[in-house]
C-alpha cells in the first residue's frame, strides 16, 4: 500500500475557463452514408465509433428571468461510464467574423445518483432525448452525427420515435479561453465537408 | 477500500492530545507515510429559489479527501452524496446566485497518515479558520469492503491506541451492515463529524464525542 502523492491541499479544479467553439448543420438521412464515408477519410484513423446517449436537460428556476440550465447525460450503451454533467453559458456575442459560436462550458463527470442529486438541490427536468449516432475525432475536434429520438413515456428509453428525418451534424472543440485561431481551423475543415453538409454557425437565439 | 471510523477525542489541549496519539501509533510500530487533509463548504439554497419550490432551505456540503485528489464529494444531510471529479468547484462558482456559501463555515481536517500492516490511521486537527476545534481519527481496515466482517476487529484496533474513548459503530452503518463500504460513507461520516464539531461553541476542556 503505499502513500498517494503528498499534497497539502486538495487537489480543486483550476480556474482556466473552458469555451466550446461550435458549428452545426444537418443531412438527410439518405446522404448519412457519404457523409460517413467522406468523415471515414478526413478524420483521425480509429475505430469506427457509435454511441447510443440518453440526455435530460434539468432547469433550475429563481428570480431571475432565465431559469439555470444543467444537461445530465448517460451512455445507455457502455455499461460502467460516469455520468456527464454540462453547463453551457450563453454564447459569446462578440467578432462578427468569428467563424464559430461560442460558449463557456463546464464539464463534469460524476456518479450515478446525478439525477436524485440534482432533484434534491431544487433542479427539475425541462425534456430529454435520446441520441443514437456517430463520432469521429481529427486532433483536437470531434466531430458527431446523430439522430434525435424522442422519449414518448418520461423514463422510459425504449419508446422512442424518430424526431426527424435528418441527422444532426456537429463541428465542436472545448478549449481554453481566448484561442479565436481554433474556430479557423474548424472553418477549414468544415469547408471539406462541403457540399454534403453547410456547417454554420446557429445561434440559438434566432430559434427561439 | 475499508472501513472508517471517526471519533473525536479531547484532552488538555488539542496538540498535546494529537501528540500523545501519534505517540502511541509510533509505539505500536506504525509507519508514517506523508499528510491528509479533509475539507467541508457549506452551501445554501439563496433565498430567491426557495419562494417557486415552497420548502424549507437545505444545506449542501461540498468536500474534498486528499485520499481521493481528483474528486469532489457533493452531500445532502440524509440525502444522495454526488461523487463528480473536481469540476464541480468551477460549476458551483457558477451557481453562485443559486446557492450561497456560508464563507465562516469552512472546516477542515489536516494531520499525518500512519500505515500499520493493514490498518490505515489518519489523525488529525479539525480547524475552523485559525482556531483548532477538535481532534479526527479516522481509521480504515483496507481488505474488507463489507463493514459488518471487521467492525469487531476495528474495534479491537481502535481500544488498543484510543482506550477509553473508543466509540460506538457510526450511523451510516445504520441498516446496511452487509452493504459494500465506499468513499462516499467516509464522507458522510466526516460530514457528521464536522457538523457536531461546528455546533460547539469551544474546545471543552475534556468530553468524548
Amino acid at each position: 500500500m503505499e502513500a498517494p502523492p503528498v499534497t497539502m491541499m486538495p487537489v480543486t479544479g483550476g480556474a482556466i475557463n473552458m469555451m466550446e467553439y461550435l458549428l452545426q448543420g444537418s443531412v438527410l438521412d439518405h446522404s448519412l452514408e457519404s457523409l460517413i464515408h467522406r468523415l471515414r477519410g478526413l478524420c483521425d484513423n480509429m475505430e469506427p465509433e457509435t454511441f447510443l446517449d440518453h440526455e435530460m436537460v434539468f432547469l433550475l428556476k429563481g428570480q431571475q428571468a432565465s431559469p439555470f440550465v444543467l444537461r445530465a447525460r448517460r451512455s445507455m450503451d457502455r455499461a460502467g461510464s460516469p455520468w456527464h454533467l454540462r453547463y453551457l453559458g450563453q454564447p459569446e456575442m462578440g467578432d462578427k467574423n468569428r467563424h464559430a459560436l461560442v460558449r463557456n462550458c463546464v464539464d463534469i463527470a460524476t456518479s450515478e445518483n446525478l439525477t436524485d442529486f440534482l432533484m434534491e438541490m431544487g433542479f427539475r427536468m425541462d425534456h430529454e432525448f435520446v441520441a443514437k449516432g456517430h463520432l469521429f475525432r481529427k486532433g483536437i475536434m470531434k466531430i458527431v452525427v446523430y439522430k434525435i429520438f424522442r422519449i414518448l413515456v418520461p423514463g422510459n428509453t425504449d419508446s422512442t420515435e424518430a424526431l426527424s428525418l435528418s441527422y444532426l451534424v456537429e463541428l465542436s472543440v472545448v478549449a481554453p479561453a481566448g484561442q479565436d485561431m481554433v474556430s479557423d481551423d474548424m472553418r477549414n475543415f468544415a469547408e471539406q465537408l462541403k457540399p454534403l453538409v453547410h456547417l454554420e454557425k446557429i445561434d440559438p437565439k434566432r430559434l427561439m | 477500500m475499508g472501513v472508517s471510523q471517526m471519533p473525536v477525542a479531547e484532552g488538555k489541549s488539542v496538540q498535546q492530545t494529537v501528540e500523545i496519539l501519534t505517540r502511541k501509533l509510533e509505539m505500536l510500530g506504525a509507519e508514517k507515510q506523508g499528510t491528509f487533509s479533509v475539507d467541508c463548504e457549506t452551501y445554501h439554497t439563496a433565498a430567491s429559489t426557495l419562494g417557486s419550490q415552497g420548502q424549507a432551505g437545505k444545506l449542501m456540503y461540498v468536500m474534498h479527501n486528499s485520499e481521493y485528489p481528483l474528486s469532489c464529494f457533493a452531500l445532502f444531510e440524509n440525502g444522495p452524496c454526488l461523487i463528480a471529479d473536481t469540476n464541480f468547484d468551477v460549476l458551483m462558482v457558477k451557481l453562485k446566485g443559486f446557492f450561497q456559501s456560508a464563507k465562516a463555515s469552512k472546516i477542515e481536517t489536516r494531520g499525518t497518515r500512519y500505515q500499520y500492516c493493514d490498518f490505515l490511521v489518519k489523525v488529525g486537527t479539525v480547524t475552523m479558520g485559525p482556531s483548532a476545534r477538535g481532534i479526527s481519527v479516522e481509521v480504515e481496515y483496507c481488505p474488507c469492503v463489507v463493514a459488518s466482517d471487521c467492525w469487531s476487529l476495528l474495534l479491537e484496533f481502535l481500544q488498543s491506541f484510543l482506550g477509553s474513548h473508543t466509540p460506538g459503530a457510526p450511523a451510516v452503518f445504520g441498516n446496511r451492515h452487509d452493504a459494500v463500504y465506499g468513499p462516499a460513507d467516509t464522507m458522510v461520516q466526516y460530514m457528521e463529524l464536522f457538523n457536531k464539531i461546528r455546533k460547539q461553541q469551544q474546545v471543552p476542556v475534556a468530553g468524548i464525542r
